[in-house]
């Protein structure tokens, strides 16, 4: 996603002389914004605690720099700068996972998987938490995170557009989910890279004449509350799939709702059920071997398993008659 | 103007901060006798706040938020007690305070914090965190082609944190002149830093690094005055000073302690020794 990000990033640059941008030799990403403003465009190699404490120390000045390094780094090497600097410091710093998030690396290893990504940038108090799903997602993300005041992370999306509605359809509201598909025999609700997965299970469900709700939750923080419970009251069942660890990131978040709002609904989480991913391969190889596909979001909803299955709630009337 | 009444001048200004330093070493034991205190590290730098708030930093204490000021950051933050003393001095906010310290709702805060204390710029207190947000503002000044500066104080035993040697790196890189650092080298941590972690030849670290390095008696005054007076030392670098301390400097009984709360005869006893 260099190319849209670094296009907008100009086009906010240009329209804001406050905007400006730090890179942890992340150059791509900035290299338009360095040559039509080379001052507001950093690069400070690979130390990404400093890449933080810089960006911190710009918006005392009343700056408002994006920070920009790969996910996993930017996220865990200098986290106590994000959560004290950026964070208790109530620093107006757009903090930038540029190479995606997930285990987008596949088979590149778990040091460059960022699985914990979204547990640890919601975890500090203030961060509103993005992960658009494609390319005009993401420029929509990069503008929204300008205006908004205070600390923000961004996990840039990586590949093709997933979102089958076309550019003039679509719509992006920060902290509302995107309904990508109505139905009402379970709610699928996906990230990033697996609202692909999300729709293709949609899919396999639609080819046995089932309709799936299909939701799009690109900001994890602060969570659509609304349409997390209304799909807890019109739908029977929710699966929630991510490339991140199930603990603390979307499922997390989701599973948060519906307890605290008492919904009895049964959910299921899938995505890295407390494990690392360490094989080589594909992300769609890693994917598969760790149960992150649209068949387990579909093997979930007609035959779910764990303590769920045997909650109330699982007696789908809308599933009667599938074997 | 002739050089006699010049030198008047001078060692009456001299003697004006010196007379700062003394109070501000009051208060922060006062409020040593009132609470727990990083007393030893407040007192090392008592003279460095002295010369900067009261001779180098363009500040507004009406307008904390001036853009026109000089940036501070205290990256040491827990030896807060002497920044919040000077600050109160320089009227951010009224003397009583201090007596507030740790205290339920006060305004001052066991660690730096910027969102409670008029004239703090930076929350601090993990250490290692200051001279890059000190980088950063220098940035953001440039940007603006502005005349502000930056001055940041660390700890010595705060440069084992590896991410300093990243800002310092930068500052070198981005040629920060605007950017001034100054070691309390008060040589304690919880214990001797030299034996704890060696950090000579510090002076040639930060050489090497392409920082203009000046090593000071940083409890000579007027050694203080001159050295920040001459900021940047070179175009186009950033600037150090080494200053060497003591800690627990002016109450001879706690000297190289890193925290002491007083009881009150050790009150009385360390009041007694700064004049007051």
């Amino acid at each position: 996603m260099a190319k849209p990000f670094a296009r907008v990033l100009l086009e906010l640059a240009d329209a804001d002389p406050r905007v400006c941008a730090v890179s942890c030799d992340c150059r791509g990403f900035i290299a338009p914004l360095a040559e039509q403003f080379p001052q507001r465009a950093i690069e400070i190699g690979i130390a990404e605690q400093n890449l933080i404490g810089i960006a911190a120390g710009l918006a005392v000045r009343g700056k408002i720099p994006f920070a920009i390094g790969m996910n996993p780094f930017v996220t865990m090497r200098c986290f106590e700068q994000v959560r004290t600097d950026l964070g208790y410091g109530a620093r107006n710093v757009k903090v930038i996972g540029a190479y995606g998030g997930g285990v987008v690396y596949g088979g590149w290893g778990c040091t460059h998987h960022a699985i914990e990504e979204m547990a640890l940038m919601r975890l500090i108090p203030t961060m509103t938490v993005v992960m658009p799903a494609d390319a005009w997602e993401t420029e929509q993300a990069v503008r929204a995170a300008a205006i908004r005041e205070g600390p923000f992370y961004i996990s840039l999306a990586r590949g093709a557009a997933v979102v089958e509605q076309p550019e003039e359809a679509r719509s992006f509201e920060l902290g509302k989910a995107v309904l990508l598909r109505e139905g009402d025999a379970a709610t699928i609700i996906g990230v990033g890279p697996t609202v692909a997965d999300a729709l293709r299970a949609g899919d396999l469900l639609e080819s046995q004449g089932i309709a799936a709700r299909i939701l799009e939750m690109h900001t994890v923080k602060p969570i659509d509350r609304e349409a997390i419970l209304r799909a807890a009251e019109e739908t029977p069942v929710i699966v929630t799939i991510e490339e991140h660890t199930v603990i603390g990131g979307l499922g997390g978040a989701v599973a948060e709702v519906l307890a605290e709002a008492g919904a009895g609904t049964p959910l299921k989480r899938i995505g890295l059920q407390d494990v690392f991913a360490v094989m080589s391969g594909s992300q769609q190889d890693l994917k598969s071997r760790y149960g992150i596909t649209a068949e387990a979001v579909v093997k979930e909803i007609l035959h779910p398993s764990g303590a769920g299955a045997h909650h109330k709630d699982t007696k789908n009337t809308k599933l009667r008659g599938v074997p | 103007m002739c050089g006699v009444p010049g030198q008047q001048n001078r060692n009456e200004l001299i003697a004006e901060l010196e007379e700062k330093a003394r109070r501000i070493r009051v208060l922060v034991v006062k409020m040593a006798g009132m609470s727990d205190c990083h007393t030893g590290g407040a007192l090392s730098m008592a003279d460095i706040l002295a010369v900067l708030y009261f001779r180098i930093l363009t500040l507004d204490p009406r307008n904390p938020q001036w853009s026109g000021r000089d940036y501070f950051i205290l990256s040491k933050g827990h030896c807060v007690p002497s920044l919040d003393a000077a600050l109160a001095m320089r009227g951010f906010f009224p003397e009583e305070t201090l007596t507030t310290h740790l205290e339920r709702d006060s305004m001052i805060s066991g660690h730096a914090c910027a969102r409670l204390t008029p004239g703090i710029d930076v929350s601090t207190g993990s250490l290692g965190h200051g001279l890059s947000i000190g980088v950063g503002c220098a940035l953001g000044i440039k940007m603006d082609r502005e005349p502000n500066r930056v001055f940041v104080v660390l700890g010595d035993g705060e440069l084992q944190e590896g991410s300093n040697w990243e800002a310092v790196m930068a500052a070198a890189h981005h040629r920060l002149d605007n950017l001034v650092a100054i070691v309390d080298r008060n040589w304690y941590q919880t214990g001797a830093t030299e034996e704890m972690m060696r950090l000579e030849p510090l002076a040639d670290k930060w050489a090497s690094f392409g920082w203009s390095v000046l090593t000071i008696d940083g409890h000579d005054v007027a050694a203080i005055v001159d050295t920040l007076e001459s900021v940047p030392f070179e175009q186009g670098r950033p600037s150090v000073v080494i200053a060497n301390t003591v800690k627990g400097k002016g109450v001879s009984f706690i000297e190289t302690r890193h925290m002491a709360r007083f009881d009150e005869a050790q009150l009385r006893a360390a009041l007694h020794e700064l004049g007051a």
